[in-house]
């Protein structure tokens, strides 16, 4: 039989925010953690998605409230500005310190 | 997962992406062409109108780039805001080469005011300096590589000048050559950054409607 203090407790990772774990998501999160808006474009360049699956990951990230989304239109083109809500903010500070903590505590 | 995720290089990868196009470099690179034609121009012109006809270049120039920006360089890469941390960097940035330019300013007062008597070495030599810190600068707050490189290449262009001169009697105190070989090496490294740029960056579409989004 295992000896359980020897064994790492992974219940943490039953709570990690799925929504924020997708890699594609938390490429998008974490750039628009460090700037204060960016635009569809540009965030299509910096994470190299592609059109739909950037719409439809923004999609999912502002039903979970972690995003806030402007639209308008410049020279007669829809053009959408994104930014993070103070939610997301929040959301993504705990992901982050969690990921930390739980890889820490893993073994090698 | 083989790279650690770094906010601070996420951050600073942004903020080099909207402004790396090779643009800046062609137009920093009428800085030392400034100095490698006035010297050419100044027997038909005069001192005076031989480097004041560069402040109209200047212009032109910031108004084309300004142009090429907006129309072929801003729908390729779309748009940022930059956070709080980069733009008190930006703030502090531009106090420092506002002092700097006043420092630099008031030793060239020094350096004419004296100019019979200092050599031509020295002079060549504290210009030399105050382009590589002033450059070395620029690069550091603006995560700009490239210009330490520029900030040496132009650091030594005047004492190279005046070692041809004085070896092999380079007209104009070398000028010519050496800002004009600086001017070039920017340009052209201008140009394939801007070639790239539009390679590698095509029109996008027009935007999709995203999936699941408020219509507000």
């Amino acid at each position: 039989m295992p000896d359980e203090q020897s064994q790492p407790d992974l219940r943490p990772l039953a709570d990690i925010d799925q929504v924020i774990h997708a890699p594609a998501r938390l490429m998008v999160l974490t750039y628009l953690y460090v700037v204060e808006s960016a635009d569809y474009v540009f965030l299509m360049r910096m994470t190299g998605l592609t059109w739909g699956n950037l719409a439809t990951h923004l999609g999912k990230l502002e039903e979970a409230g972690y995003i806030e989304m402007e639209k308008a239109f410049k020279d007669k083109k829809p053009h959408t500005t994104i930014h993070l809500t103070k939610q997301g903010r929040r959301a993504f500070r705990e992901y982050k310190k969690s990921m930390q903590q739980v890889l820490d505590d893993l073994p090698d | 997962m083989s790279q650690k995720i770094s906010l601070k290089e996420a951050e600073r990868k942004a903020f080099r992406f909207t402004f790396q196009d090779g643009l800046w470099d062609i137009f920093i690179s009428f800085f030392p062409l400034q100095f490698a034609i006035g010297p050419l121009l100044s027997p038909i012109m005069g001192d005076f109108w031989s480097s004041a006809i560069f402040l109209p270049v200047w212009g032109l120039a910031y108004l084309a780039i300004w142009l090429v920006r907006k129309y072929v360089v801003k729908p390729r890469i779309g748009m940022v805001k930059y956070g709080s941390a980069r733009r008190l960097r930006l703030a502090r940035f531009t106090l420092i080469m506002l002092l700097g330019n006043l420092a630099i300013f008031a030793l060239g007062i020094v350096v004419y005011v004296n100019f019979t008597t200092l050599s031509g070495v020295l002079i060549a030599a504290i210009l030399g300096l105050f382009w590589l810190i002033g450059f070395s600068m620029a690069a550091y707050f603006l995560d700009y590589p490239r210009l330490y490189f520029y900030g040496l290449l132009l650091s030594v262009s005047p004492l190279v000048g005046e070692w041809l001169y004085s070896t092999y009697g380079v007209a104009h105190h070398g000028f010519p050559v050496t800002f004009g070989f600086s001017a070039g090496v920017m340009i052209l490294s201008g140009l394939v950054t801007f070639v790239r740029f539009l390679r590698d960056n095509p029109l996008p579409d027009t935007e999709p409607p995203i999936q699941g989004a408020s219509n507000a």
